[in-house]
């Protein structure tokens, strides 16, 4: 008697751990959670075929390094009406502020910081108007108008270099191209103007009434 | 032991031997159901006609097979078999013969999935005289979509719903949108209770904050498990994907999703001509039909060509980012390794792979 109450014992256990190992579900469990299935498939990550090169399109750009992450932005100076500025820029700022000749810029009202923060030659240079300038005097190259930027805004600047801010160019396969600050944002204006939205869903309001 | 007719049933497991009396109901060849399939039975999943006739079946289920086919079964085979009627009129008889009996897309072999596809374009040519261009693109090798949202950058433009209704060819009539954006108080956390999905002024209003909800493309998808059809399923890049023709109406996905991610066409969808999308993917924004289930597809037909979705396109304020979760130097996974992100209703073990993250 006590052995096959030692066997019935015997049987549960075993029906008990096939249970507990065994599970109802087909195979889509595999993973406890998407991070590791993250972690698990993206080990042995070998590329894609498909590439977002086609969806840039015409838009010319140039290769930027910063920090361990490389990507493309769009070149600038090709995009700027009157580049090169010293076209009409020959003579050093305070001889040209007269009131004859042709007035230009006379548009650009600034509204970035306050007065005490920012000027025009905050970022322009004075003495050379073909290249930008960093706080300390050095050259930025309007190209790389972003290191202009990034001087104040460090923290967009570290989201922007891993994409956590702004826009991709093209799609999402590599190669990344990203747009740079001023194609979003008016430098002299940067922020975003309120406006309605796109649409209005009427249905949305007769179902509900 | 099993050779005696017995009126319980026991399990055998003491008793391993080869027995060929061993299953439980005491006989010794097929039709209990417990006997497990022998190899060459389950080699090859079955797939068009044969998913529909060969199957055993009772005379019920026949019948209703039979009725159901028949309506359109008589048309096609008295059009195909008419002197009068023309050679489109019999081709267009023949395409709606075969999309009857095809099989689900699911287990279609890739030749399958492509004649279906070339089936609808010609059908589509035949009714309106338009070519489209739709794709049978399989999941990728090494591609895991996710989807970040920056609710500190939305500003409720709504760009992203109106890109999303043209690219996705989504009934006009009903107003259809996969995308709400809801505006929400500054200071009362998520809650939808209160939120506006559907408001009309200017945005950004003051003391508001924006989030976007669509379908989260769960790694986990309640919808999936639920459907009695096996008509929703999730594809290896991870997009949960629904076979339009497949599809039975029966919103049982809609109750299962929490999300509130899938829509339904209550009525037969309309899009102006000038307006159709011609860009399509099989399982992405091909016209659907009256009853049955639609959702985003985080825009299968652009995704799976390397673009982003049209939503994501169209954000102006780059609050929506998309890309390729395996891909250790994609730009997702930067913002999910370095950004605070978290995602609805993680408690429900539904693995949503849509993020939310502030700047």
């Amino acid at each position: 008697m006590k052995h096959s109450y030692k066997i019935i014992y015997y049987l549960l256990s075993v029906v008990f751990l096939m249970l507990l190992f065994s599970s109802c579900k087909h195979h889509e469990g595999e993973y406890h959670n998407v991070n590791d299935k993250i972690e698990a498939e993206g080990k042995h990550y070998q590329g894609v075929s498909v590439s977002s090169e086609a969806y840039i399109g015409d838009i010319k750009t140039i290769e930027v390094t910063e920090g361990e992450h490389t990507f493309l932005i769009p070149e600038r100076k090709t995009q700027i009406k009157s580049y090169a500025c010293t076209e009409c820029h020959s003579k050093p700022l305070d001889k040209m502020q007269n009131k004859e000749g042709k007035k230009a810029h006379w548009d650009i009202a600034l509204h970035h910081a306050n007065d005490n923060a920012m000027n025009c030659v905050t970022c322009h240079n004075g003495s050379n108007m073909d290249d930008l300038k960093s706080i300390t005097g050095n050259v930025i190259d309007f190209n790389k108008s972003y290191q202009l930027c990034s001087q104040c805004h460090n923290k967009q600047f570290e989201d922007w270099k891993g994409g956590a801010h702004g826009k991709r160019i093209g799609g999402w396969a590599p190669p990344r191209a990203s747009m740079t600050c001023v194609n979003c944002h008016n430098p002299h204006k940067p922020h975003f103007d309120s406006r309605w939205p796109a649409r209005y869903n009427t249905q949305k309001v007769k179902e509900r009434e | 032991m099993s050779s005696s007719k017995k009126k319980w049933f026991s399990l055998n497991l003491s008793n391993k031997s080869q027995n060929t009396t061993s299953c439980g109901c005491g006989k010794s060849s097929g039709g209990c159901g417990s006997h497990s399939p022998t190899p060459n039975e389950t080699d090859q999943p079955k797939d068009g006609f044969d998913q529909v006739f060969d199957v055993k079946m009772s005379r019920r289920t026949a019948f209703k097979q039979l009725a159901a086919s028949l309506a359109i079964g008589a048309g096609a085979v008295s059009t195909s078999c008419s002197v009068i009627a023309g050679d489109e009129s019999k081709e267009k008889a023949q395409i709606d013969w075969e999309e009857q009996f095809k099989g689900n897309y699911k287990l279609m072999s890739d030749e399958e999935k492509q004649a279906t596809v070339d089936r609808l374009v010609r059908s589509y040519q035949l009714r309106t005289g338009k070519t489209l261009n739709m794709s049978a693109k399989n999941a990728e090798k090494d591609v895991l979509f996710g989807y970040a949202f920056n609710i500190s950058k939305c500003q409720g433009y709504m760009d992203c719903v109106s890109a999303c209704v043209e690219e996705n060819n989504q009934d006009r009539n009903s107003q259809m949108q996969y995308i709400r954006i809801h505006e929400m108080k500054d200071g009362k956390g998520f809650n939808f209770n209160e939120a506006d999905d559907n408001y009309y002024h200017e945005v950004p209003a003051e003391g508001h904050f924006y989030m976007g909800t669509q379908c989260f493309h769960c790694d986990n998808p309640p919808c999936v498990e639920v459907c009695p059809v096996q008509a929703t399923w999730r594809e290896d890049d991870g997009l949960v994907v629904v076979d339009y023709d497949w599809c039975v109406g029966c919103r049982y996905c809609m109750a299962a999703c929490p999300y509130d991610g899938r829509r339904f066409n209550w009525s037969k969808p309309e899009v102006p001509e000038e307006e159709v999308n011609k860009n399509q993917h099989y399982l992405g924004n091909r016209m659907r039909k009256k009853g049955v289930m639609e959702k985003c597809t985080f825009c299968v037909q652009r995704s799976r060509a390397g673009k982003n979705p049209a939503c994501v396109e169209a954000c102006p304020t780059g609050a929506r980012i998309f890309g390729n979760l395996l891909d250790p130097n994609s730009t997702i996974r930067w913002v999910l390794e370095n950004k605070k992100v978290f995602r609805l209703k993680e408690d429900l073990g539904t693995e949503p792979k849509f993020w939310y993250f502030m700047d």
